[in-house]
């Protein structure tokens, strides 16, 4: 048995910023567990993210390397993580829980006759994993049983990817065997919907502005944030039937319903009309005047204050924070 | 000096020839009119049964005929001048029968109201007189249709009403013309003459034309469903509604045959006012169309060539056509039922009433908002929860339950009750009444939302119901009949009527106009209660459409969740027309109106203040009621 | 194409979830059920082949009595025939076991296409569908909000992350998990519901399929999160404000 494995992901010649919070995730499960934690990077060519893995407290890094692994696959994945961990008998192996891992982490596990515990939020004694069930409204704690290894990937933002702590270790390289007849599915390059159609429907973030704004030359100020935000921006009806903004940017019953994971109204009391447009969203956050306004009764965070000047403030907070 | 008034003249004794001529123009006359009516009545005979159909209880059925039949009650009041003028021309031909039989009999020498006699004397002034109204009541049709042109007759002119027109003139000028010649002359003979051709020639027209309606409405307004928007049962595992011609029902297409073309519907109709496709009298003479193109056995979609999928979901429900026509005609099963028939098959493609119909299906509310945000509101006002020992059950509604205004307007209710010691509890597990997908025609979901409903209120307990939502009023009292007996069910205007005295009235003088709800007005008759909560609070003015006339705020229907209208939007005009009364508040008692009215009334240049009766009434409160001792 | 589509029923959206007495999963008893918001979108997918190209649509579903209407249910809005596993024990069973247990029923039924939903609305894996694949040995695509028949097989719209998205092709038999918003929903007609009446619905135990329950992971216990959704209300200068808003909605609300 040989300790904790965190698998990492790559992205753009980079590990992405979910891998290291499923390193974190790791490290707090193997200081439990008094285990060691290596990393596993599965990638076609690239040395860059090994070397970055590498440079974190880390037993040691092993680059799983073949040119099949690139474009991804689930098959390939597979294959090369199964024979990987059947050497590497690890006791826990640790995934960040991304669209990729989803998509063949639960086939992996099914090879070793396992169970993935995904969407893992906390780790409690035993171990135990804690994860959200009933959307949200109940957090369940679950159990591996047996010999390990034992599958779990981590909530994107559950784990602090800053509490990595930085040290040295050697890279390995481990060639797994795979043949282009058992690669069933071909993937095409990654797309954008159209930039020029707006499809708030699928936006991950949307600002959305209201009768606040006054006039249309104020939108410009609103238009700022959504850009610093990379959000779409989307308005209420009153604003589109002035001719403000078009009449695809409109949000609510009467316009599109959406379902980011961030909707900030700005300037928008809350009609029932919108407000049954932006039920589906994740978090939304409200910046109106009066502190009254309904959009407050369905808002997750809510500034009671000018919108002429939080808005160019939450502008500039944005810009600051961006990596 | 000597004045003897004048005599009914008659021409002398008939010869064999004209005895003949008149007999065989009359059998064509007779013939020509049965050519045609035949049809139009075995097309109505050959209909599918109505269902639900009972001529119980005859009193009320006639009492309508001879209040709405006889009176012309509707006819007048909808419209009086024009009215009137109809009800003259009717009176006119009521008074001519006898006159027409006796006229006919002359030629056959059976004649039996001798000229001389005291009663036919008398008949015949008295007919006299229902003759010159008659003629002047047709002139004066005759100049508003081809000279005064009101839009709503259409942009055609009828020149076949132009020539009935003529006729009856003529008919009773040839009557009133043989007062004044000799009897027995030759003039007199021309005169019967032509008086019996004008006859014989107006009879084939009837059934050729909308004067059809004299043969039919009287049978119409007779045998009406029996209620306001009567929606009827489906009958067995094939009925879906109104999909093809076999759906079609005798009622239906009777009343489709009896319309008259006047426009009244038309006239009142939201969408038709607005731009939008739909015209109700357009669905009726498209029944019509439909009917003697293909018959009643036809498989042929109804929706299609003769009526429009667009135009029968543009209706707001509000029922204004229904309310006003003159003839009986029941418009509102018949759209409602061709919505059916498109969305009980699944034929209606409509994306935001499948995000209804959806939400519906897997949640408990039209908005598809989670039953949580119901439960904090709950929490937050502090509602007691119903426990079968509260004399009322406040009944939330999907408004009531998540829309920011239409809360604030439950808890100002609550407030009154509590002030009034009133006790109330809510149930955590209402349910939506079904009313937009009642109106929509989706049976499915509407008998699964009033079965479940239903089990609920029976569960607690419940026995009187009060509301602020007249949808939910109507849905409950009337439309749940179907599957179970509702607990007695009361808008809140009535409940809040009844305090009256035990409320404080406000000092305020502001102007308040009312609008009516049309589910609350039309749909339940009231009309008084709200107007003296109104008059309580406020010196009460009235838009110039109102009471039975009030204009549709445009969310009826299932509209509300329809999205966008095409042309005008319905809840502007209605808007507008508020905000000239010059009223500085303007008062509803329907959370669907308030809700449409507010984004409306924003837009107007003097946008007056928007509030609920329950609102107005307990500003008037003392602050911060302490809840009543329970 | 003979399309088997995986169903679920779970408690509707706005049950109100209470936890039971042992703690380890929930009060069924008042509960209300429907179809997974997912597999509605997988049946939506699978119907609108079978309307475009032709062929057969299958719904199968597992757990107790109670998933019977939830199977009319499909079976009204299309399905041509039903197959509901009988099992009680589902609360016994873990991801792996039950997907054993809807493999055993589907091979016997060789599709072309089988359709899953991506996540179940209740435990929320989003593994059934991959498990399902790995056990009958099938190519799999995940998060598919588009289904293509071409001449070879299937081309598919995946949703990646951020707002991409990706074509992938492959060949049939092959089973795909469905995305929600791909397509739009259908709504239940009352003529659907009279038709499904007449329409198959078979049933077979879970015995008969020779899948005994089994757990490699167990879920110990239930808890109600601490956090219950409420706004906050962020004080102070705009400035700071701003800053607060940023922090918490970076590692609070995660969404940045």
């Amino acid at each position: 048995m040989s300790g904790v494995w965190v698998v990492l992901e790559e992205r753009d010649g980079r590990v992405s910023r979910i891998s290291w919070e499923a390193l974190a995730a790791g490290q707090a499960l193997a200081a439990r567990l008094g285990l060691a934690v290596s990393a596993v990077v599965p990638c076609a060519q690239t040395e860059a993210p090994s070397v970055e893995a590498a440079a974190k407290s880390v037993e040691k890094v092993v680059r799983i390397e073949h040119p099949l692994l690139a474009p991804y696959t689930p098959d390939a994945f597979t294959l090369a993580l199964e024979q990987f961990f059947r050497s590497a008998e690890p006791d826990f192996i640790v995934f960040p829980h991304s669209y990729q891992v989803r998509d063949y982490a639960p086939a992996l596990a099914a090879r070793f006759s396992r169970v993935l515990i995904g969407d893992v939020t906390g780790i409690a004694d035993g171990p135990a994993f804690q994860r959200q069930l009933m959307q949200g409204r109940l957090t369940g704690e679950y159990q591996p049983n047996g010999a390990g290894p034992h599958f779990v990937s981590v909530q994107s933002g559950a784990f602090r990817a800053d509490q990595v702590a930085a040290s040295s270790a050697p890279v390995e390289t481990f060639a797994p065997v795979i043949e282009p007849a058992q690669i069933r599915t071909r993937p095409g390059a990654p797309f954008r919907a159209s930039a020029q159609t707006v499809d708030l429907a699928s936006a991950p973030l949307i600002v959305s502005v209201g009768r606040g704004i006054k006039e249309a030359d104020n939108l410009p100020l609103v238009q700022e944030l959504a850009t610093a935000l990379g959000a779409e921006l989307a308005a209420s009806r009153p604003i589109c039937d002035n001719g403000w903004l078009p009449i695809e940017r409109q949000v609510g019953s009467s316009g599109q319903t959406v379902a980011p994971r961030l909707y900030l109204a700005v300037g928008i009391s809350g009609a029932i009309q919108h407000i049954v447009g932006i039920k589906g969203s994740q978090c939304i956050v409200a910046i109106n005047k009066d502190p009254d306004a309904p959009i407050f009764e369905v808002a997750d965070y809510g500034i009671a204050g000018d919108l002429f000047e939080v808005v160019p403030a939450l502008t500039e907070a944005i810009k600051a924070a961006k990596p | 000096m000597t004045f003897s008034l004048p005599t009914l003249a008659e021409p002398s004794a008939f010869t064999l020839g004209e005895k003949l001529l008149f007999l065989s123009l009359a059998a064509a006359s007779a013939a020509l009119f049965a050519r045609r009516f035949a049809p139009i009545l075995r097309t109505i005979l050959r209909a599918r049964r109505d269902p639900d159909f009972h001529l119980s209880p005859i009193g009320r059925r006639v009492w309508e005929f001879f209040w709405e039949v006889m009176c012309q009650a509707k006819v007048i009041r909808q419209r009086p001048l024009p009215g009137l003028a109809h009800a003259f021309v009717f009176w006119g031909f009521c008074a001519f029968a006898l006159v027409t039989l006796n006229h006919c009999a002359i030629a056959l020498g059976i004649g039996f109201l001798s000229p001389q006699g005291w009663f036919s004397r008398f008949y015949f002034y008295l007919a006299a007189a229902f003759a010159l109204a008659c003629a002047a009541g047709i002139t004066g049709l005759f100049i508003r249709r081809f000279l005064v042109r009101p839009r709503w007759l259409g942009k055609k002119l009828s020149w076949e009403s132009g020539f009935i027109a003529l006729l009856i003139f003529a008919l009773m000028a040839t009557y009133l013309a043989a007062f004044f010649v000799a009897d027995a002359s030759a003039a007199s003979r021309w005169l019967w003459w032509t008086h019996t051709l004008t006859l014989l020639i107006f009879l084939p027209i009837i059934p050729h034309t909308k004067h059809l309606h004299l043969v039919l409405s009287p049978a119409t307004v007779f045998l009406s469903r029996g209620g306001f928007s009567k929606i009827p049962p489906l009958a067995g595992d094939e009925d879906f509604g109104l999909v093809a011609g076999t759906d079609v029902t005798q009622i239906a297409a009777l009343q489709a045959y009896s319309c008259v073309e006047c426009g009244r519907c038309t006239e009142h109709c939201p969408a038709a006012n607005t731009g939008k496709v739909l015209n109700p009298k357009e669905v009726v003479l498209g029944l019509r169309s439909y009917l003697n193109e293909l018959g009643p056995a036809s498989p042929e979609p109804l929706l299609g060539k003769y009526n429009s999928q667009e135009a029968v979901f543009q209706c707001t429900t509000c029922g204004a056509c229904e309310f006003q026509c003159p003839v009986g005609i029941e418009h509102l099963p018949l759209i409602i039922g061709l919505r059916r028939g498109a969305v009980n098959t699944g034929a209606w493609e409509d994306d935001h009433g499948a995000k209804l119909f959806l939400a519906l299906e897997r949640g408990s509310n039209a908005l598809g908002l989670s039953a949580s945000e119901r439960d904090k509101f709950i929490q937050k006002e502090a509602f007691p929860a119903f426990d079968g020992t509260q004399e009322y059950c406040l009944w939330l509604g999907c408004m009531g339950a998540y829309d920011p205004k239409g809360r604030e307007i439950v808890a100002d209710f609550a407030r009154i009750m509590n002030h009034l010691g009133t006790r109330y509890g809510v149930l955590r597990k209402e349910k939506c009444t079904g009313d937009p997908v009642r109106r929509l025609g989706n049976d499915l979901l509407f008998q699964q939302l009033a079965e479940s409903n239903l089990e609920l209120l029976a569960q607690n307990k419940v026995r009187k119901i009060v509301t602020i939502c007249p949808h939910c009023v109507r849905t409950i009292a009337e439309d749940w009949k179907e599957f179970g007996a509702p607990p007695e069910i009361e808008h809140h205007s009535e409940f809040l009527a009844r305090h009256m005295a035990q409320l404080p009235a406000s000092q305020n003088t502001e102007k308040v106009v009312f609008h009516d709800p049309c589910y609350l007005g039309r749909y339940r008759n009231v009309y008084d209660e709200p107007r003296a909560v109104v008059e309580h609070a406020g010196e009460r003015v009235e838009a110039p459409r109102s009471r039975e006339r009030s204009f549709c705020c445009g969310a009826g229907g299932g509209l509300a969740f329809l999205g966008e209208e095409t042309g005008e939007r319905v809840s502007h005009v209605r808007a507008a027309e508020l905000a000239a009364t010059g009223a500085a508040t303007v008062a509803t008692a329907c959370p669907f109106c308030n809700t449409m009215l507010r984004d409306a009334l924003a837009a107007q240049d003097t946008a007056p203040q928007l509030v609920d009766i329950a609102q107005l009434t307990a500003r008037a409160l003392p602050p911060a009621a302490p809840p009543a001792a329970i | 194409m003979k399309i088997v589509v995986a169903i679920k029923q779970v408690p509707e959206r706005d049950a109100q979830v209470r936890i039971d007495a042992a703690g380890k999963w929930i009060d069924e008893a008042d509960l209300q059920w429907a179809l997974n918001e997912s597999d509605a979108y997988a049946l939506e997918e699978a119907l609108r082949l079978k309307e475009g190209h032709g062929g057969e649509v299958i719904v199968l579903s597992a757990g107790p009595e109670r998933v019977g209407t939830t199977l009319r249910e499909a079976l009204a809005k299309g399905a041509d025939r039903a197959i509901q596993i009988d099992a009680d024990d589902l609360g016994q069973r873990d991801v792996l076991n039950v997907a054993q247990l809807l493999a055993a029923a589907i091979k016997p039924e060789n599709p072309d296409l089988i359709l899953t939903g991506l996540q179940s609305d209740d435990l929320g894996y989003g593994q059934t569908g991959v498990i399902l694949a790995e056990l009958l040995g099938l190519p799999h695509a995940s998060l598919i909000l588009h289904v293509e028949q071409s001449d070879s097989g299937l081309t598919v719209k995946r949703e990646l992350e951020e707002g991409w998205f990706q074509t992938i092709e492959m060949q049939t038999p092959a089973l795909l998990t469905i995305q929600s918003g791909g397509n739009k929903l259908r709504y239940a007609t009352l003529m659907g519901i009279k038709k499904a009446k007449t329409k198959e619905l078979r049933r077979i135990s879970a015995a008969e399929l020779g899948v005994a329950p089994a757990q490699i992971v167990t879920l110990n216990r239930l808890t109600v999160p601490h956090k219950q959704k409420s706004t906050q209300m962020l004080s102070g200068t705009p400035k700071e404000a701003a800053a607060t808003l940023v922090e918490k909605l970076k590692f609070e609300a995660r969404v940045l």
